[in-house]
């Protein structure tokens, strides 16, 4: 239902003629040009990555698992995909934690400057991410603690850049919880620990579930912020298919693309079955 | 302590106040560890990199020279190279925020018009895919479809309708097709929500009036949306003026705008106080693209809660 206050006055066939059959034509043809623009370059890399020849042709060769069996055992190819993939991983532990941590005392407490402090936590994504690249790059150069070049100045970045959203929809989780569920089991003995454990943890599970996985996402896909961080070895999967768009265009890319692509699309369809769709409208994700 | 007393209002005394900030409800310290990890890394190398934007420039070296100037941006402002890549970057992201509201307009309108949970579900995916789907694997896509020797240019040459290859890439008009593919999904994500709580009754209203769907549109919903239509051109502009990795494959390094200046100076020259200085003028152009927003949403939501 669109809306849910339907006059009472509107009767049932009122409201079906109310549906997406009355968007104007022109919109609907729109649409669905904008449905091509989003989708088509994401067809044609699943395209390109089973095609049985060097080039994509229309229509296709063929189909064939040459390319993604090339990726499977490439050293580079592989080896960019899972450090891809360990980044991923270890980011979004770092950012539910301290993103769940932070947003206990956002959501829940009544403090002077909480607003402040939210915009703060918030501040990373306004910064453009090649700039904050820049600065963690001559931070970690200039304090020389062996940051510059690691593992952990690429975690570091990423965390900075997907805490915001563990935050949000954490906090979302919270505001939802009835907070009297764990005064009551205070009440009735809880330390508060234990009342949080077993009663809050489970309500905001599925929010944190989402905000973790989102983190997890936008680390996956991370080129800004990676690009002045990364080294010759330790190159994540986005930054591997740049220099390779840049200097040779082999097919292996697409083959590592399709596997990124199941990898979004399993993401966002446990996001789905989380946290409800059509909450997302509205909500500003840069 | 006990829980309720955290959702007490704080009315009471500054010293109550502080007692309970320190001691009584240790559920604060639970901000700490982030607060201290965005102050390490976040605030501090924000403001060194400020600070070296006004460094002496050395050739090499980032190390503080502690010998404040202006030289850097003098050389950004009076260098044509450089300005001239500012202004191509903001009329870039302009044009792209036009282009995209353009299309994403009516995609989010009929999303926020299915009824049907189902295949409003199924769509609100197919956009968030798109969208966290990393862009370098797109733009892939978008290579073998517009290159040289890619699918559309093959496909005309082979059918005989053209003898060379389109310019479809490697120019400008690549690069702002490459960027609205990126920031569509945004554009239509900050629109949904807007078009969906204008209530449809107010459609009803006009139509019945005598208004034609045409009128009802242009007169009654479009002018409603106005607030997710500057904030997705917004998001669209700040998305777009910042991006390194669209200019530099779709335009192929003849479409030189502020991220990719940064990125030669520093890892090509090894100027790092004036490639910091470009770092600021960029995010100072994002950030003065906020405050005009912010002064235009004011005067629009007039008259409206």
């Amino acid at each position: 239902m669109v809306d849910q206050a339907q006059p009472a006055a509107m009767t049932m066939s009122r409201q079906k003629r109310w549906s997406e059959r009355d968007v104007p034509l022109v919109i609907q043809i729109g649409a669905w040009i904008g449905f091509v623009i989003l989708l088509l370059p994401v067809v044609i890399v699943v395209l390109a990555g089973l095609n049985s020849g060097e080039y994509l042709t229309f229509p296709p060769e063929g189909l064939s698992l040459r390319w993604i069996i090339d990726f499977l055992t490439s050293e580079t190819w592989m080896g960019a995909y899972l450090f891809s993939l360990l980044l991923a991983l270890i980011t979004m532990a770092v950012s539910t934690t301290l993103g769940t941590m932070a947003a206990i005392v956002l959501a829940r407490h009544q403090f002077p400057g909480r607003d402040l402090l939210r915009a703060y936590f918030l501040s990373p994504l306004i910064l453009p991410g090649v700039v904050l690249g820049l600065a963690l790059y001559v931070f970690f150069v200039t304090t020389n603690l062996g940051l510059a070049r690691s593992l952990t100045g690429l975690v570091i970045g990423h965390v900075l850049v997907t805490c915001p959203y563990v935050i949000g929809t954490v906090s979302a989780a919270l505001v939802a919880f009835d907070k009297s569920l764990e005064e009551a089991a205070r009440s009735l003995g809880a330390n508060p620990w234990t009342a949080f454990r077993r009663v809050t943890l489970p309500n905001i599970s599925a929010g944190m579930m989402a905000g973790a996985i989102f983190a997890f996402i936008v680390s996956f896909g991370q080129f800004d912020v990676s690009l002045f961080l990364s080294t010759p070895d330790l190159t994540p999967l986005p930054i591997a298919l740049y220099i390779s768009l840049r200097y040779t265009f082999e097919p292996t890319a697409a083959a590592a693309g399709i596997f990124a692509i199941l990898l979004v699309v399993i993401s966002m369809l446990l996001t789905a079955r989380l946290v409800n769709m059509r909450k997302f409208g509205g909500i500003k994700f840069s | 302590m006990t829980a309720a007393l955290d959702t007490q209002p704080y009315t009471d005394s500054f010293g109550r106040r502080l007692r309970v900030f320190l001691g009584g409800s240790r559920v604060y310290w639970l901000v700490l560890p982030a607060f201290a990890f965005f102050l390490i890394f976040f605030v501090v190398p924000v403001l060194s990199l400020f600070l070296i934007s006004i460094d002496r420039p050395v050739a090499g070296v980032v190390d503080p020279q502690w010998d404040f100037t202006a030289k850097n941006f003098v050389r950004f402002f009076t260098r044509a190279t450089y300005y001239e890549a500012a202004i191509r970057s903001i009329g870039l992201a302009s044009l792209v925020a036009v282009v995209t509201l353009a299309i994403g307009y009516p995609l989010a309108y009929m999303i926020a018009k299915t009824e049907n949970p189902g295949r409003n579900t199924f769509y609100m995916i197919l956009v968030l895919c798109a969208m966290q789907l990393d862009m370098v694997i797109r733009l892939y896509g978008l290579m073998v479809l517009m290159g040289d020797n890619g699918l559309i240019n093959r496909t005309l040459i082979d059918a005989g309708w053209i003898s060379d290859p389109l310019p479809l890439m490697y120019n400008f008009a690549g690069v702002v097709v490459g960027l609205v593919q990126f920031t569509l999904p945004f554009m239509v994500l900050s629109l949904i929500g807007i078009i969906r709580s204008i209530h449809p009754s107010l459609e009803e209203a006009a139509r019945s009036l005598g208004a034609t769907r045409n009128v009802a549109f242009w007169k009654i919903i479009f002018p409603l949306s106005m607030p997710g239509i500057l904030a997705g051109s917004l998001l669209v502009f700040a998305i777009s003026i910042s991006s390194y990795v669209v200019p530099a494959l779709m335009g192929g390094w003849k479409v030189v705008v502020m991220p990719i200046h940064i990125y030669q100076q520093i890892a090509e020259m090894g100027k790092w106080q004036f490639g910091a200085a470009i770092a600021v003028v960029l995010f100072a152009t994002s950030v003065i693209a906020v405050v005009i927003y912010q002064r235009y949403a004011a005067i629009t939501a007039g008259g409206r809660t």
